[in-house]
C-alpha cells in the first residue's frame, strides 16, 4: 500500500517539477523585476515597491490599451464561440462531404497565426491586396480600402481574423461534447414527441454546458495573451490605435520601443491576476449554474 | 420535462423524404457553412498564388489573383536563402520538445488515472495545469529573457526545447488522462490476477492500447512547437538559428519593401508539412480530441 502510495505521487513529479522550475522561476524573475528599477539592459537597480505599477497606470497609452484589450477578447471570445456551435452542430450530423469540410475547418489550426497574420497582412493591402480585389469583382465596394491603415478598419479586421483562426480549436472542444451525448436521450425525447427546436433547447444545451465552459476558460486565455496577430498586422498602430496589452507589454519591455522592463514585468503580473480571478470567478458562476440546475 | 407536443407535424410523406434525405441535407449544410469554409480557404489561395506569381507583377495595379506564367523559381530563392536549416532548426526543436513533454505528462496521465488519489489532490493538480497554461510566453517575457540570458544561452535551442515542453505539458496530460479513463482496468487487474506485476502488465496491456492517444497528444504539440513564434522570436538572434515561422515574419516584420513572392513561398514551405499531417490525419485527430475534450 504504502509503495503504491509512493509510486503514484512518483510518476506525477516530474511534470510537477518541470512546470514550477520553468515557469515558476521566471515568474519569480518577473516579480522581482516589476518590484525594481530596471535599465533598458535589464540591469537591476533599487527597489521601488509599486512604482513601476504606478508609472504604469498613469499612462493613457496603457489604459486605452486595456480597454482595448477586454474588446479584443470578448469580440474574438464572443464571436468564436457564437459561430462555432452552429458549425460544431452541422459537423457533427452526417452529410456528403462531412469529413471534408470538418478538415478545411480545421485548417487553420495547422498554420501558425504568426503566419496566418502574414498572409492577411499581405492580402489586406490597400493598393495590389487581393481581398480589395474580390470585393471589387463582386461588387460589394468600389473603393480601395486601405485596411490596415485606419483603426477603424484595422481593429474590426484584427478580431474577424482572430475569430476565424480561433474557431477550429472551438469547434473540436464542442465536437468532442456533441460526439459524447448519449443518444438514446434523444430518442426518449422524439417519442415524447419532442421536436428539433425543443430538444436543442432542453436536452443539447444543458448538456454541453461543461463544454462550453472549457471552450469559453480556454478562448479567453489564449485571446488575452494572443500577439502575433495584432503584432505581425499593425504593430499596435496606426499610433497605438490597435495596441493590446500584450503588444504594450512587448513595445514597453524591447529596447527598441519604451525600453522599460520594469513596466513590462508589472504589467506581465497584472495580467496573470487578471486571468486568475477571471478563471476563479467563472469556475465560481459555472459552479453555481450547475447547483440551480441540481 | 419536456412539453407534450400535441401532434406530429402534418406533411406528406414525399416531402418528408425529401427534407430528410442526405442529399437535401447536405445541399444545405454545404451552404450554411460555405462562408466560413470561403472565408478559410481565402488566405490559403492568397498564399500559394502570390507565392506563384512573378516578382515584377507582384505589385501590379489594378490588382490581378494570377500572373503571367506560374513562377516556381520564387521555391528556389527562399531555399537559397536558408530556408532549409531554418526547417531543420524547427524540426529538431519541435520533435525534442515533443519528446519531452510526452515523458514527463504519460506518467502523469497514467498516474491520475490509475492510482487513487484523492478528488481534492487531483482537483488541485488539474487547477495547477490550467494555471500553467495561463502563464503565456508573452506574459513572462521579462522573466523568461533574464533567466536565459543569465544562464548564457541566448541564441541557443535547449531554452526553447524546455519551455515548449513545459507550456504542452497540461494539454497533453488532461488528453492522455480522459483517454486512459477509458481503458478499462479490469484488463490490467486480470493480468495481475494471473501473476503478472504492475510494469508487465502495463507493458503488455496498457501501453499497446495507450500509443494512439499518446500519438495525437504528440501530434498537438508538435502543432504547437512548429508554430510557435513568440519565444522563438525572444531567444533566438541569428538567422542561422531562427525556425522556419520566426524567418518567415523576419522578411516581413520592420521592414519597408517585401518580397511578398518570396515570403509567401516561405509560408507555404512552413505550412506544408502541417497541413498534409492535418489532411492524412483527420479523423484520428478529431476521434482523439472528442476522447480528450476534458471532462
Amino acid at each position: 500500500m504504502k509503495q503504491e502510495k509512493f509510486s503514484a505521487t512518483a510518476l506525477l513529479f516530474p511534470s510537477l517539477l518541470m512546470a514550477l522550475i520553468v515557469l515558476g522561476y521566471p515568474v519569480l524573475e518577473l516579480l522581482n523585476t516589476s518590484t525594481h528599477s530596471v535599465n533598458k539592459f535589464f540591469n537591476v537597480g533599487d527597489f521601488v515597491l509599486f512604482q513601476n505599477y504606478l508609472n504604469l497606470f498613469q499612462d493613457e497609452f496603457f489604459r486605452a490599451a486595456l480597454v482595448r484589450t477586454l474588446w479584443w477578447t470578448l469580440g474574438v471570445v464572443g464571436g468564436t464561440v457564437f459561430l462555432s456551435f452552429p458549425i460544431a452542430l452541422i459537423l457533427n450530423e452526417e452529410f456528403y462531404g462531412q469529413a471534408l469540410a470538418r478538415t478545411i475547418i480545421l485548417l487553420p489550426w495547422a498554420v501558425s497565426l504568426t503566419i496566418m497574420a502574414v498572409v492577411w497582412r499581405w492580402a489586406l493591402n490597400g493598393e495590389s491586396g487581393l481581398l480589395n480585389l474580390t470585393l471589387q469583382s463582386l461588387g460589394i465596394t468600389h473603393d480601395r480600402i486601405q485596411w490596415l491603415a485606419e483603426a477603424s478598419t484595422s481593429f474590426p479586421m484584427s478580431i474577424l481574423i482572430g475569430v476565424l483562426v480561433s474557431i477550429p480549436f472551438c469547434v473540436t472542444v464542442l465536437l468532442g461534447g456533441l460526439s459524447s451525448l448519449q443518444k438514446d436521450v434523444y430518442e426518449a425525447a422524439r417519442v415524447d414527441g419532442a421536436t428539433g427546436l425543443l430538444m436543442f433547447r432542453h436536452i443539447t444545451l444543458p448538456m454541453m454546458k461543461p463544454f462550453i465552459s472549457i471552450a469559453v476558460v480556454l478562448n479567453v486565455i489564449y485571446v488575452f495573451n494572443s500577439f502575433p496577430i495584432l503584432w505581425v498586422l499593425t504593430e499596435g498602430g496606426p499610433v497605438n490605435s490597435t495596441d493590446v496589452l500584450v503588444t504594450y507589454l512587448y513595445k514597453a519591455t524591447s529596447a527598441k520601443f519604451f525600453g522599460d522592463p520594469g513596466k513590462g514585468a508589472a504589467l506581465g503580473i497584472i495580467m496573470l491576476i487578471m486571468l486568475l480571478i477571471f478563471s476563479l470567478v467563472y469556475a465560481r458562476v459555472a459552479k453555481e449554474g450547475d447547483e440551480v440546475r441540481a | 420535462m419536456l412539453k407534450q407536443v400535441r401532434s406530429v407535424p402534418n406533411t406528406s410523406r414525399r416531402q418528408e423524404s425529401l427534407m430528410q434525405s442526405k442529399a437535401f441535407k447536405s445541399v444545405i449544410y454545404w451552404l450554411v457553412l460555405s462562408p466560413i469554409v470561403i472565408l478559410t480557404l481565402f488566405p490559403y489561395a492568397v498564399m500559394i498564388t502570390t507565392a506563384l506569381k512573378p516578382a515584377a507583377e507582384v505589385y501590379s495595379n489594378p490588382p490581378t489573383w494570377f500572373g503571367s506564367h506560374l513562377e516556381w523559381g520564387n521555391f528556389a530563392k527562399v531555399w537559397q536563402l536558408g530556408f532549409g536549416q531554418n526547417m531543420l532548426n524547427s524540426i529538431w526543436v519541435t520533435v525534442a520538445a515533443t519528446f519531452l513533454a510526452l515523458l514527463v505528462s504519460f506518467p502523469a496521465a497514467y498516474s491520475l488515472s490509475r492510482f487513487n488519489h484523492s478528488r481534492r489532490f487531483t482537483g488541485f493538480y488539474r487547477q495547477f495545469l490550467l494555471v500553467t497554461q495561463m502563464v503565456s510566453p508573452i506574459i513572462i517575457t521579462v522573466g523568461i529573457f533574464k533567466v536565459v540570458a543569465t544562464l548564457k544561452l541566448i541564441d541557443s535551442f535547449t531554452p526553447l526545447i524546455l519551455i515548449y515542453a513545459t507550456f504542452n505539458i497540461a494539454f497533453c496530460t488532461w488528453m492522455l488522462q480522459s483517454y486512459f479513463n477509458t481503458i478499462p482496468g479490469e484488463l490490467e487487474e486480470a493480468a495481475w490476477i494471473d501473476g503478472c506485476s504492475r510494469f508487465q502488465s502495463f507493458i503488455h496491456i496498457f501501453l499497446p492500447l495507450a500509443l494512439p492517444a499518446s500519438a495525437i497528444a504528440a501530434l498537438f504539440s508538435f502543432i504547437y512547437c512548429w508554430n510557435e513564434f513568440v519565444l522563438a522570436f525572444l531567444v533566438l538572434r541569428t538567422p542561422e538559428h531562427a525556425t522556419i515561422t520566426m524567418r518567415v515574419f523576419s522578411l516581413v516584420g520592420g521592414r519597408y519593401t517585401v518580397e511578398w513572392e518570396q515570403v509567401m513561398a516561405a509560408a507555404v514551405l512552413a505550412t506544408l508539412p502541417m497541413v498534409l499531417m492535418f489532411v492524412f490525419l483527420q479523423r484520428q485527430i478529431i476521434r482523439g480530441l472528442a476522447m480528450g475534450s476534458i471532462k
